[in-house]
């Protein structure tokens, strides 16, 4: 059984607008000591999905799905009271921020500590031994002295570091990483991910790594799930995404980076991610594919199989080519 | 004259001092110590560094926000140091620059074709019908649609709203453009689109970029000539292909490894450096780099290295002076 089990994922929110669908019958499965990279670009419900997951939506969400287990244990039907129990023991997450999610008014020992006698009901003393054996984990110098620093003491890769400390402290089956260095300069962002990747190696956690960024894709994950405005679009193992993407959003992605240029202009996709407003009937992405047509505009696809990456398209690439399309001239 | 230079820079410097406290004693950040470069038409110079190694305030030197503590700048071949108020007046259109986040460098209240016109309004003589004009057909170069005149900045998009960063420092026909990390609030589909405006548009206007970014896979996209800096000092200066093929500098080699490549094939070695930045306020005897350099030896706490050419390029190493006398 997978550790993480999550069928037709659905996240409103109520707005002044309208509702505003977020995340669109996601599905995610996850095993134990699994790298899954969640990859899009901002406002296609990467973390509101995760967030969903862990119940840490406001009021204003209407979280819906036909399945949402982890290790079993269905997420949606708990009480707050067990949901809590769950959240931060079983389920931690690392945040963008580091620097604004650690609460400046209490010390690092003081916030490493809470976890662990609320959820380990530690004593003082062993909280400040774990604690200090946490630190020098994630490779803090002079961890006993770090106990009693500020949040505003600490440079952004340290708080970083502080976060991390924070998430493994209860052993979790799964670490969601939202966004872990977005916010650190490339040498720190390098130390980071190695320690991500030696932790989860280690203590055989489920991680999931939710980015922007596709070489830190490249570099860490096992399986990457592409997601555009809220629906899952592509789903494979690492290597063959990016040797041969199956959904033009993909292919696009990958062909706008700068490293894949093969001359001075880059491909870039025109337009831009759709907004509450401007949801296209059918294909979500139909207004920015170069291969759209008619049906595309109309209908909804459906899922193409494994061996095309799960593909949420009419017409999925092979070898760049979209299949059984009916030619450029209808796409315009 | 093809290679026209448009502004250099030498030995500039610029040291803030930090007054004393009840806890601190007066100190002096040397934020930018010593830095030289030339900057020509139609070229494009890349400034690389980790937060705090002086980018920023690079660029605020050279846009004139601040003067240096010392060094010489010319821009347009006046010498900054020299000039009066009228020809600083005259020279400020010359160098424009754009922000790096959009979604605060535009004022909120005000709509794009106010804003596109302002520095008309200040710098230049031009009625209103003229100053309309002209922001309308900026936009259009930069690929914004006429009806946006009229609209505020709330209900654009991040790429739109770099585009108009971008159409704002280019009303006043400038030749340079400062480009402080353009780019890196952006999603990787609108970065594409804004490269691609720049490098048309440098083209066009024979524009000279100094482009500041941290994103090196960007910057091997865009730049002629790179020059990576440490905190405050530049380690290495080199042509691009130059420096992304061969590396001199250990910091170099550091940070270009340290980049992910979106390429899961590739097995590279990484040079996974130790610590952290240093603070300016304090930085490391010897070269500030020693600290976190994985080639130490004896000299490099002890002396300061300066940029001096090493082959094709210009490096501060002393790894470079015992390369070329093997002891």
């Amino acid at each position: 059984m997978a550790l993480l089990e999550i069928e037709n994922l659905t996240v409103e929110f109520a707005t002044a607008g309208g509702a505003f669908r977020a995340v669109d019958q996601l599905s995610i499965s996850l095993d134990a000591s699994d790298v899954l990279a969640i990859v899009g670009e901002s406002g296609s419900g990467k973390s509101v999905a995760m967030l969903a997951m862990m119940g840490l939506l406001p009021w204003t969400a209407t979280v819906t799905a036909d399945r949402l287990n982890l290790d079993g244990r269905d997420l949606l039907s708990l009480t707050a009271r067990q949901r809590r129990q769950v959240v931060g023991k079983d389920i931690a997450m690392i945040f963008q921020e580091p620097m604004s999610s650690l609460n400046p008014c209490f010390t690092v020992g003081f916030q490493l500590g809470e976890a662990l006698r609320v959820h380990l009901g530690m004593s003082r003393a062993e909280c400040k031994a774990r604690s200090i054996e946490l630190l020098d984990l994630v490779g803090i110098p002079a961890p006993e002295k770090r106990l009693s620093a500020f949040p505003h003491q600490l440079s952004g890769g340290m708080s970083q570091r502080v976060m991390i400390a924070m998430a493994i402290s209860c052993n979790p089956k799964l670490l969601v990483a939202d966004e872990p260095t977005t916010a650190l300069d490339v040498t720190i962002q390098a130390q980071i991910l190695d320690l991500l990747l030696n932790l989860q190696r280690e203590t055989d956690m489920a991680l999931v790594l939710i980015t922007h960024d596709m070489g830190v894709v490249a570099e860490t994950a096992q399986r990457v799930s592409v997601q555009y405005a809220g629906q899952k679009v592509e789903e494979q193992p690492v290597v063959d995404l990016f040797s041969e993407p199956h959904h033009p959003y993909t292919a696009a992605l990958l062909a706008a980076l700068p490293e894949r240029a093969t001359s001075n202009t880059l491909p870039s996709i025109p337009g831009v991610v759709p907004g509450q407003f401007d949801r296209p009937d059918g294909c979500l992405f139909s207004p920015r594919c170069t291969h759209a047509t008619e049906q595309c505009r109309t209908q909804s696809p459906s899922r193409a199989s494994a061996g095309l990456g799960l593909a949420f398209c009419h017409y999925p690439l092979i070898k760049g080519v979209p299949q059984n399309h009916p030619g450029k001239a209808a796409t315009a | 004259m093809s290679e026209e230079i448009v502004l250099r820079a030498s030995d500039l410097k610029k040291h803030y001092m930090l007054p004393g406290s009840l806890y601190a004693r007066p100190a002096t950040v040397k934020a930018l110590d010593g830095v030289s470069f030339e900057l020509s038409r139609k070229k494009t110079l890349a400034v690389v560094g980790e937060s705090g190694c002086g980018k920023s305030t690079l660029a605020r030197l050279v846009t004139m926000i601040e003067e240096p503590t010392a060094g010489s700048l010319q821009i347009a071949g006046e010498e900054l140091a020299d000039a009066d108020k009228t020809v600083r007046r005259n020279l400020r259109p010359k160098v424009q620059m754009v922000f790096q986040n959009p979604y605060g460098s535009l004022n909120p209240r005000q709509k794009i074709g106010s804003a596109l016109e302002e520095p008309l309004m200040m710098n230049t003589p031009l009625s209103s019908a003229e100053r309309a004009d002209r922001a309308r057909s900026m936009m259009q170069a930069v690929g914004l649609r006429p009806e946006h005149y009229d609209r505020y900045p709330h209900m654009f998009s991040g790429g739109q709203r770099q585009r108009i960063a971008i159409a704002r420092a280019l009303m006043l026909d400038p030749d340079i453009l400062v480009l402080d990390e353009p780019v890196s609030a952006l999603d990787v589909s609108i970065q594409a689109q804004v490269l691609n405006l720049l490098g048309e548009l440098q083209d066009k206007l024979q524009l000279a970029y100094l482009f500041i970014s941290h994103d090196l896979s960007v910057v091997k996209h865009i730049a002629d000539e790179v020059m990576v800096m440490y905190l405050g000092k530049p380690v290495e200066h080199a042509a691009r292909d130059i420096l992304f093929d061969g590396p001199r500098h250990p910091y170099t080699k550091a940070l270009l490894s340290a980049t992910p490549v979106p390429d899961p094939g590739r097995q590279k070695e990484r040079v996974l450096l130790k610590g952290e930045l240093p603070s300016p306020i304090d930085p490391p005897a010897g070269c500030a780099f020693h600290p976190r350099c994985p080639m130490v030896f004896d000299r490099c706490a002890a002396e300061t290295p300066h940029l001096q050419p090493a082959d094709a390029a210009q490096v501060a190493c002393h790894l470079m002076d015992a390369e070329k006398q093997p002891a």
